[in-house]
């Protein structure tokens, strides 16, 4: 996936200005930048929920806006913040929502097994005939996540996956993240707020500030004073954790 | 997937519609005089008939509704849709003049109606959901706002028109229980027909659009579309069910949320199907108990009015969130 001169403005003011880059596959890339640089409007962008001005986005060699959109959702996952749900739904049926772009409303024995691995990898067994809106924060997120399992997708697109989550469930979400892309192959991409969650469980990290990208690369690349201090506006120190750069900030 | 859940829904859904038959029997036959069964029959069929379909419309329609802004204490017709169906009608009845082929052909009438409801209802109500952001109470605040005011507008234009034309045209213009519209009858079934045929796939796809904008848009479906689709149906269906029988404020919440609480389930061809089932229930049955109980004393509507409003608030107090 190609992202080249994206532009958005609302309402005159410009949110994007001019963002290029390419997404590496198989890897986890992390969007960080502080509120209001245009993080999530891209995410938006490339997940086809928000209309661009000008720019183009590549996937697999065709323009986002030129795919059949049920095609594109057998390749590309998202899984958004809101995720308020309304109706009486158990976590099997939600996930089996999953398997809608292949079969629409019938389940085939295919799509059943499909549904069950996700449900087993996610280890929901205990609660798939529970109703979403009976299980904790923590759980829920992980019925979602079983879903877009069950989507079985080359990309996967999360817009601040932690957020809401306290750090016992943030960091089992940034585990699950990791495992994603090690043990199923997916390419990850998503918006954090928490920097260092970004420095630890991800391969790139691309920075933004006012609407632009100050820096896309490694997170040992992107991780240092100079380009952090530019990004937030605020001191950074940079420690050395288990191998991975920790910044502490004040 | 069938599950238990789903085949207990299935003989639910079979009690329910045996209960609207055997409501539906007892309208027509109890009370019957065999000498004159001819006559009673003649008056009881289209009657009966109306009803059922002022129930599939509005029992369908809130359902659809619901889901399409994702809030479940929320009606077309505490939107104001039937108000502004209402308001539509004796505009162009006062434009048009009570002598005009516009007021005085029921079919002809309705079907100018329709345009323009379809029109204006879908303008109005897709900017409001917009603007507000799909924001529950701002939607039910602006819809309250706006109920009055059509209402307003509507009572404004009859109290300027002749009396004599005035009154002519309330006993054909304005539906109510006692007073059926059962010209348009067979116009009406044919629009409902139609418009289920058209919307099948939309309809097909509201347990996915249910899951919200994006996680429809993620699994591949138009969600634009599919919504602008809905929402015009519904504000056909509505004027269908405005039009043979007026104005009923909360029948479409009861039933709506009665199948809701009942089949608790997301498939929307159940839910659907119960909604429908429970509106002929309250429909035909509250007439039943309204003629031969109360002999007319009491209409229908002051019925589902009454309790609607004590299940509306119910349901608002009992939700742990809006």
């Amino acid at each position: 996936m190609k992202v080249t001169e994206l532009t958005k403005q609302y309402d005159g003011k410009t949110v994007l200005n001019g963002v290029s880059f390419e997404i590496p596959k198989g890897k986890v890339i992390s969007l960080i930048g502080p509120n209001g640089a245009g993080k999530s409007t891209v995410m938006g962008i490339i997940s086809r929920l928000v209309a661009r001005d000008a720019g183009l986005v590549d996937f697999a060699g065709k323009d986002i806006s030129k795919w059949k959109s049920q095609e594109l959702s057998k390749r590309l996952a998202i899984l958004t913040q809101s995720n308020q749900i309304q109706m009486k739904l158990t976590v099997r049926e939600l996930v089996a929502f999953g398997r809608f772009p292949y079969s629409g409303g019938r389940i085939t024995p295919e799509d059943q097994q499909k549904i069950d691995e996700a449900i087993a990898y996610m280890e929901l067994e205990a609660f798939e005939d529970r109703f979403i809106d009976e299980l904790s924060g923590g759980q829920r997120q992980r019925a979602m996540i079983a879903m877009v399992i069950a989507q079985d997708t080359e990309f996967i697109l999360l817009d601040e996956p932690t957020n809401n989550l306290d750090i016992y469930h943030a960091s089992n979400m940034m585990k699950i993240v990791r495992r994603l892309c090690d043990e199923l192959g997916k390419t990850v991409i998503l918006v954090l707020h928490e920097i260092n969650y970004a420095a630890f469980y991800s391969d790139y990290i691309c920075a933004f500030a006012d609407g632009k990208i100050v820096k896309f690369g490694t997170v040992k690349e992107v991780m240092t004073r100079q380009t952090l201090s530019e990004i937030y506006k605020v001191d950074f120190e940079i420690l050395e954790v288990a191998g991975k750069p920790l910044s502490i900030y004040y | 997937m069938k599950t238990a859940a789903y085949r207990a829904n299935v003989r639910k859904l079979i009690l329910l519609a045996a209960l609207a038959a055997l409501a539906a029997a007892a309208y027509l036959l109890v009370e019957v005089d065999p000498r004159y069964a001819a006559f009673v029959m003649r008056l009881r069929i289209p009657k009966l008939i109306v009803m059922l379909i002022a129930a599939f419309a509005i029992g369908g329609a809130s359902i659809v509704f619901q889901s399409v802004i994702n809030n479940t204490i929320v009606t077309p017709c505490l939107l104001g849709m039937n108000s502004l169906y209402t308001l539509i009608h004796t505009a162009v009845v006062f434009a048009a003049g009570s002598g005009s082929v516009l007021a005085v052909n029921g079919n002809i009438s309705f079907a100018v109606d329709l345009v323009i409801m379809g029109v204006t209802a879908t303008l109005i109500y897709s900017y409001l959901f917009r603007k507000t952001n799909h924001n529950v109470l701002y939607v039910l605040l602006i819809g309250t706002v706006l109920t009055s005011f059509f209402t307003s507008i509507q009572s404004t234009l009859t109290r300027v028109m002749d009396p004599n034309e005035y009154d002519t045209l309330l006993s054909t213009l304005v539906a109510s229980f006692s007073n059926v519209n059962a010209e348009i009858i067979l116009f009406a079934i044919v629009l409902l027909a139609v418009l289920v045929f058209l919307l099948r796939r939309d309809l097909a796809l509201l347990n996915v659009l249910t899951l919200g904008k994006a996680q429809a848009i993620n699994l591949g479906v138009d969600y634009d579309k599919s919504i602008r689709r809905l929402l015009l149906g519904v504000t056909l269906a509505i004027a269908v069910a405005t039009a043979v029988v007026g104005p009923i404020s909360f029948m479409g919440l009861i039933v709506a949320n009665l199948a809701r609480q009942l089949l608790k389930t997301y498939r929307h061809s159940q839910l659907m199907l119960g909604s429908i089932f429970f509106g002929m229930i309250v429909l035909v049955g509250g007439q039943l108990i309204v003629e031969h109980v109360y002999s007319y004393a009491i209409p229908i509507n002051v019925f589902i009015t009454v309790g609607g409003g004590i299940y509306f608030l119910y349901l608002l107090l009992t939700k742990r969130k809006v």
